[in-house]
């Protein structure tokens, strides 16, 4: 293993072993070392162990073996003669630290000079400062940042037109509404079953003879179907596993994503499901149980506490709860039932509006330009989810993600908020994105109401089942985001594993193309990331639980608003410039509270946490198998 | 505003870009062979240079194991001295041809140290060249083994290399987390110390079920960078 000289210079403070075996007298360059990245695995693995009086790589260039060294041997006063003394290292610290001055002047320059530094900066990624005056210093380092390698695989020579800051005349540029959505929450009081459906005076009716419609729309596959209704003082009900938590909505002026929605407020239809077998509808867990002890209440895609259900229940047949055609039967025999109530509220003349909720996407010139790439499944059988539906969360007109090769789809972040995702995904409930959670994204909520980001607009892709296609569809993300040209990309994704392979590769899609990447997913204890790159450097860690586990309460480690703030945050900082620094080795919930409070501390505000299932009681899972007393 | 001074809050191994070879015969229709990063070679073969070695030794299947030995100084040798197929099976694989589980042995297997090499020229020189020696001998499929840390992540550098090559591979690890940083695209992990990948030595049943199952994970194995823990254990007495 040698190390290059730009690659010494990163790492001239992480410890220093031999990579290969060396004869004493042998003079310490880059040819000796051992990349410091690789350590930690031969750590674990037991290969080697760190002393306490091991030197630093900067310690050791230069200096020379005392003694013949194996392979992997930490490099210390025993074994190493003529090391560097600390006083000069500190010197040339400054200088770079020196440097990186002028360089942050550089960059303030190349906001309103952006030809200066355009030309500074080469294809290889590195930027190279000439100094003629004085002492004709010459001085390169890696362009963006220095936080990523380089080595890109992206040869196209990087430029960086277009994505200057703003001029002067930029920002003048008046800020755009294109497009604008209201929400009215229609005042439910009560629902109950009877002899036809209507809506009024606060009182939803439902007719109760609706199963044998719903069961013949389930494809011949939904078995039995029941609903019934639930109040607050039965949440204690034991059910089966939760497939979707829906709002009930309906367009009554405007197409999806713009005009005016009409919600059901504090009413939803909960899905649960088994098949003929008895068997929970759900691959990586499942959150049956009472009600009260599986769900996190008040999450973006779970129910809030007081809200009434409309508990549809499911029995499809044996076996066909992990194939494609048995969760989205289940999910088209419910749509019966929630399409009954949308066409009641679309009529209904006497209702009142509880309150109203106002999106609208401003797009503000000279801001940093931002997208939102949200990964989302299209696998088939429950990993699957129904595309842009003409009535919020509705089936009707929607294409199933898997059928539309889970390419890159460009959805306007109102269109996701007006209920442009029917979520077929219920694998691991903790961490799977429902309905509702679409409905009610907070990021893109987040990312729309920041004045100080352009917000471009948001992308949808797949994750499909096929590891080559995987590839395809992130090849045509990175290539989806070199004609955005956008300065920022927070790209999330739910749930953990084989779709880490995909989220990796769009962080390395996009990141080579120059633009800056924060990467959101669960991942804490047992999500830990498979496989990973360079450009994976801002990363915010979606977990609530505990343990940072999976622990089978729905919704408990989803994208919350506490997530999307640090996001966005982390986004503007490196966009700015701003380095990130390296996370721990093993999850450390503390990272996050220390995130937090930075950015309290700047803004003067208080960030809401979320309260995680140790405010439920116990479920039987979390007593006979996470939590055991 | 542009706040300061955030940490990242998840780790990221970095790994390089997946490759894969899709398995498209049966186990029964393949000529595997076997290449190892643990210093096999013949024994009037130029011993390997412990201090990093970049080249590579060809080993013709027939070669009995009495003509073989190994050059490393990476790990402890006391097990493999005892039987050389506890790092490198040519025994077991020959057998395995014999009952028919595979079709037979490659002509030509490959012993590399691996221990210190330089990556780059196993990157861009040794990987690529053994892959065309294996695709020039029509070999269908590799197992591969490794001594310890850095022998680990050259034989996943010159998996990959096969795998480009068109030809499926597994890794038989004992150091599963370097195996996986690195990229490899199919593992499998018994649990043996370095020195003895493939089973205890001269425990023919123990290393026949290790290669047996390793096979198969071949064929099963669906996705690049999977590694499948198997349930053998073996403690070295060193």
């Amino acid at each position: 293993m040698s190390l290059s000289k730009e690659k010494i210079e990163k790492i001239k403070d992480k410890v220093a072993f031999t990579c290969c075996r060396f004869e004493a007298g042998k003079t310490i360059d880059e040819s000796v070392l051992e990349d410091p990245a690789l350590l930690p695995d031969f750590v674990d693995s037991g290969l080697i162990v760190v002393p306490d009086n091991v030197l630093k790589v900067r310690e050791v260039i230069g200096a020379k073996l005392k003694v013949t060294v194996d392979a992997l041997t930490p490099l210390t006063t025993d074994n190493v003669e003529n090391i560097v003394s600390s006083s000069e290292p500190e010197k040339v610290e400054e200088n770079v630290a020196s440097v990186n001055q002028q360089v942050e002047t550089q960059q303030v320059a190349f906001q309103t000079q952006p030809q200066m530094v355009t030309s500074a900066v080469q294809s290889n990624g590195m930027v190279n400062i000439n100094i003629g005056k004085g002492e004709n210093i010459s001085i390169s380092f890696p362009a963006g940042g220095g936080v990523s390698t380089p080595q890109p695989i992206y040869n196209e020579p990087i430029t960086v037109e277009g994505k200057t800051s703003p001029t002067a005349s930029q920002t003048v540029e008046q800020e755009t509404v294109i497009r604008e959505l209201k929400k009215e929450y229609i005042k439910v009081d009560k629902v109950e079953l009877g002899t036809n459906t209507k809506l009024e005076n606060g009182v939803l009716t439902l007719n109760k003879s609706l199963a044998k419609k719903a069961i013949a729309r389930g494809n011949g596959i939904v078995k039995k179907f029941e609903y019934e209704v639930i109040t607050e003082k039965d949440y204690g009900k034991v059910i089966d596993t939760i497939m979707d938590i829906q709002p009930i909505a309906t367009k009554v002026e405007g197409e999806l994503g713009q005009g005016v929605t009409r919600v059901l407020d504090k009413v939803v239809i909960m899905l649960t499901g088994i098949d003929g077998n008895k068997k929970q509808i759900g691959e990586f867990g499942s959150s049956e149980g009472e009600i009260d002890r599986n769900v996190m209440w008040g999450r973006p895609g779970a129910p809030d506490k007081g809200d009434i259900f409309i508990r549809c229940h499911v029995v499809i047949e044996a076996n066909a709860g992990m194939e494609r055609p048995g969760p989205l039967a289940a999910h088209m025999a419910a749509d019966v039932i929630a399409q009954e109530i949308r066409d009641e509220l679309k009529k209904a003349t006497s209702v009142t509006v509880a309150k109203t909720e106002e999106f609208k996407h401003t797009r503000r010139p000279g801001k940093p330009k931002v997208c939102v790439l949200k990964e989302i499944m299209g696998q088939g059988a429950m990993h699957d989810n129904l595309i842009l539906p003409v009535d919020p969360v509705g089936t009707v007109g929607a294409v199933p993600n898997v059928d539309l090769g889970n390419l890159p789809i460009a959805i306007s972040p109102l269109e996701l908020l007006d209920g442009g995702v029917h979520a077929l995904t219920c694998i691991g409930p903790a961490s799977k994105e429902t309905s509702r959670h679409y409905f009610r994204e907070p990021l893109v909520i987040r990312a729309l109401s920041d004045p100080e980001i352009d917000f471009v607009g948001l992308v949808l892709v797949g994750s499909p089942q096929v590891n080559n296609e995987k590839f395809y569809v992130s090849k045509r993300v990175g290539m989806l985001f070199e004609y955005i040209k956008p300065d920022g990309v927070i790209i999330t994704t739910e749930g953990f594993g084989n779709n880490h392979i995909d989220f990796a590769e769009h962080h390395r899609m996009i990141g080579q193309r120059d633009i800056k990447v924060v990467g959101m997913t669960y991942s804490a204890q047992q999500g830990g990331l498979v496989v990973g790159n360079e450009y994976m450097y801002a990363m915010v860690d979606l977990n609530k639980a505990q343990q940072g586990i999976e622990n089978e309460i729905l919704s408990n480690n989803t994208l919350s608003p506490e997530d999307a703030i640090r996001a966005v945050e982390m986004l503007k900082s490196i966009m700015a410039g701003n380095e990130i620094e390296e996370a721990e080795r093993r999850w450390d919930p503390s990272v996050k509270l220390k995130n937090v409070k930075t950015i309290e501390d700047a803004l003067g505000e208080k960030i809401v946490l979320e309260l995680n299932e140790q405010s439920l009681e116990k479920s039987k899972k979390r007593r006979e198998i996470y939590e055991k007393e | 505003m542009a706040i300061k001074g955030f940490k990242s809050e998840i780790y990221v191994p970095i790994t390089p870009p997946p490759v894969w070879a899709p398995v498209t015969k049966k186990l029964s229709e393949m000529n595997v062979s076997l290449v190892t990063a643990a210093g096999v070679h013949l024994k009037k073969d130029k011993p390997f240079n412990l201090a990093g070695d970049t080249s590579y030794r060809l080993i013709p299947s027939e070669t009995p194991v009495e003509e073989l030995m190994v050059s490393h100084g990476g790990y402890d040798n006391g097990d493999v001295n005892k039987d050389i197929n506890c790092m490198f099976p040519i025994d077991r694989l020959r057998e395995l041809a014999d009952e028919g589980f595979i079709k037979g042995v490659s002509p030509v297997l490959v012993g590399t140290m691996g221990g210190g090499g330089n990556q780059h020229v196993f990157t861009d020189e040794t990987g690529p060249k053994i892959a065309e020696i294996l695709k020039e001998e029509k070999t269908d499929a590799v197992v591969l083994t490794a001594g310890r840390g850095t022998c680990h992540r050259t034989a996943v550098i010159v998996q990959r290399a096969i795998e480009e090559a068109g030809i499926p591979t597994i890794m038989i690890a004992a150091l599963p987390p370097v195996c996986s940083q690195n990229g490899t695209p199919r593992a499998v992990a018994p649990l043996v110390p370095m020195g003895a990948n493939a089973g205890e030595p001269n425990n023919k049943e123990m290393q026949t079920n290790i290669l047996r199952d390793t096979l198969e994970q071949l064929v099963e194995i669906d996705q690049a960078g999977k590694i499948v823990p198997l349930p053998y254990e073996y403690h070295a007495n060193i």
